[in-house]
């Protein structure tokens, strides 16, 4: 009888439930599909950010971040990654060696980072050295399988890096360091192997790579690296154990994450995430005052009415259960609906993306990463699930009190004209 | 049934106060068919809704069924009110969106009755007070006369030892009036239900076993129109 008197009288004023439900079913299915396209967003973010020059853990000299010269270096670099396989045996790794050298070409010259990389392992895993970045030429790695027909090793270089030298496919160009040794300044002629573009002005203007060997050899620092790159497929919380046991592990070294290695890039990230759990409180303040309103209405409207079932012998109890009722199946019917919609909305953009760049006429660079074009939708469960329950539980919260003091009308009310 | 002693009720403000009731004393058996006349504000429907349990009296004391109700707490009364009293309200009071049968069944589903009998004893109580073609009607479907009739028929479908009725034909034309009271006097005929209204109207009084007269909130006469058991009129009358 109590859930028939709760859904009739949810009926009872069909325009004033049918507005607040649709109310919250817009409001729960935008909160669903921003969320998922929210976290879709960072886990694009977080993707090419880790695969613009960087790694999801970075282990380096315990003195590298602090003092990245060429006395801090990994000795022996193999022998890390093969104890670090052994214990984490999912990880891809990469070995790079950096330095801050000088290159030229002609009578132009420009400082910038030169990264010597492993140019086979390297295009598995960056953006940088990836064919799809690579707009004239070859990646390293195609043009180091075919070096034998070459004279000099290759270098890969920024689009905007080889508009300044003047170069184009096939020159030369020359780097210029200082060795380890601290003797005179190295130089090593490199051949323009491919130019790539990242839309990242600090990578396409002031970096190159080179193959690690070549470096090495330039550096005379034979089998030392500045880091070990890990990637990994792993969720962010397998992702987290797997770096405080690396840490635990090798605590000679300094292993750091991503959000370490990359401050700028989590900034981003948790100041983006940050207003998405802004817009989802907004979600949660409409879906509580919508709720409100149509109980504290309803039972505005039904004083006399409470006040007739007590007069004839209803509990107090009985009556609250009536009014919470209303707001739960009210609650429940719009979450359903606003669920089954934003879930429509998730799978479109799950599977066809949204296409950042044709919504909003241009590409979009946080924290320090071109973020891609296209990003998908991806819905946490158990942030979805949380979201439902706390909004189920916070029409609990905001229909108590009216209930309970709708349970405790005085039956005289039954004998008062309405 | 029915006990008071030194009843008074006084409604208070900040700024004025009005003593409605004045020392009533004042026992109801069980089966009587009584009325309570008088003017209006002479405090019937307070005298009704302190009987009732719906209001406590400012003093005195009041024994329902022997038992001191004073102290009892609120779901101790509503629990009462559920298995002891029926009520029929002068506005007929049913919920709006429950059917005639939905209605009468309502009290019987707070005291725990089976869907089952619920049901069925629902269904023989509105054809004994003639809506069983009604009752699934929703009360803006019924008349007013309709209404009330399923306001009885939820009052007593309990099996109730009283019902109170607070001006139940006062919203009723003369047919109703006269059909809804039949409906009654027989029900206190066959299943000795205790009646108490409050009326002014003649044809409540011609028909009450008992009439007790309220004025300024004391009772001024009381008087005893016919036996107190039931269907045996006898001319009798008490000052």
């Amino acid at each position: 009888m109590i859930h028939k008197l709760a859904l009739r009288n949810l009926l009872r004023n069909k325009r004033r439930s049918s507005l607040t439900s649709v109310i919250i079913v817009f409001a729960f299915s935008m909160m669903i599909l921003f969320m998922g396209l929210s976290d879709g967003g960072h886990k694009a973010m977080i993707d090419i950010g880790v695969r613009m020059g960087l790694g999801h853990i970075i282990v380096q000299h315990d003195s590298y971040s602090d003092d990245p010269a060429l006395q801090h270096l990994i000795a022996e670099p193999e022998q890390l990654i093969a104890q670090i396989k052994q214990q984490h045996p999912t990880l891809t790794a990469v070995t790079r060696l950096r330095v801050d050298a000088l290159i030229q070409a002609g009578r132009h010259g420009v400082a910038l980072t030169i990264s010597g990389v492993q140019p086979n392992k390297e295009s598995q895993v960056s953006a940088i050295a990836d064919q799809k970045a690579i707009i004239a030429g070859k990646t390293l790695a195609q043009f180091t399988n075919d070096q034998h027909m070459q004279r000099l090793s290759g270098i890969v270089i920024g689009e905007t890096l080889a508009k300044n030298l003047e170069v184009r496919i096939g020159d030369t160009v020359t780097i210029t360091a200082k060795p380890a040794s601290g003797a005179d300044l190295a130089r090593s002629a490199f051949m323009v192997a491919g130019i790539f573009k990242t839309g990242l002005h600090e990578l396409d203007t002031f970096w190159a790579e080179v193959p690690l060997i070549s470096l090495q050899t330039l550096l005379e620092v034979p089998n030392y690296a500045s880091q070990i790159a890990l990637y990994s497929q792993a969720n962010p919380e397998t992702l987290a154990v797997t770096t405080q046991q690396l840490k635990t592990t090798f605590s000679t070294y300094d292993v750091q994450p991503w959000q370490t290695a990359a401050p700028e890039l989590y900034s981003a990230v948790t100041l983006d995430a940050a207003g998405m759990y802004l817009l989802m409180l907004i979600v949660y303040v409409v879906v509580a005052v919508g709720i409100l309103n149509t109980v504290l209405m309803s039972t505005f409207r039904r004083q006399k009415e409470f006040g007739m079932m007590i007069a004839l012998g209803s509990r107090a109890s009985t009556v609250s259960k009536v009014v919470l009722l209303e707001a739960v199946y009210l609650s429940a019917f719009s979450l359903s609906i606003g669920l089954a919609l934003g879930l429509w909305g998730h799978y479109h953009f799950a599977t066809e993306g949204l296409n950042f760049k044709e919504v909003f006429g241009t590409a979009m660079e946080a924290g320090g990463v071109l973020l891609p074009e296209k990003f998908y939708s991806i819905l946490d469960t158990s942030k979805l699930t949380l979201s439902v329950l706390f909004v189920f539980l916070l029409t609990i919260i905001v229909t108590l009190i009216p209930a309970i003091r709708a349970g405790h009308r005085s039956p005289l009310a039954a004998t008062q004209d309405a | 049934m029915i006990k008071l002693t030194k009843i008074n009720k006084i409604f208070a403000d900040k700024h004025q106060s009005f003593h409605c009731l004045k020392d009533i004393d004042l026992s109801i058996g069980q089966g009587e068919f009584t009325v309570i006349a008088g003017p209006s504000g002479s405090g019937k429907s307070t005298l009704l809704n302190i009987m009732g349990m719906l209001d406590k009296p400012t003093s005195g004391n009041f024994l329902f069924d022997e038992k001191d109700v004073a102290q009892f707490s609120s779901n101790k009364l509503a629990d009462i009110r559920r298995d002891k009293i029926g009520f029929v309200f002068q506005a007929y009071n049913l919920m709006p969106v429950l059917t005639a049968l939905e209605n009468t069944e309502m009290i019987m589903e707070f005291s725990g009755v089976s869907k089952k009998e619920r049901k069925q004893r629902a269904i023989e109580t509105l054809e004994a007070v003639g809506l069983g073609e009604f009752k699934n009607r929703f009360p803006a479907q019924l008349s007013g006369g309709q209404q009330q009739r399923v306001a009885v028929a939820r009052a007593i479908a309990a099996k109730p030892l009283l019902v109170i009725a607070d001006e139940p034909t006062a919203n009723l034309d003369s047919q109703s009036t006269e059909s809804l009271l039949d409906l009654m006097v027989s029900l206190n005929e066959k299943l000795g239900i205790t009646f108490i209204f409050s009326s002014h109207d003649p044809r409540v009084i011609e028909r009450a076993h008992r009439v007790i007269h309220l004025q300024d909130g004391k009772v001024m006469r009381d008087e005893q129109l016919a036996d107190m058991s039931a269907g045996h009129p006898q001319a009798a009358m008490s000052s």
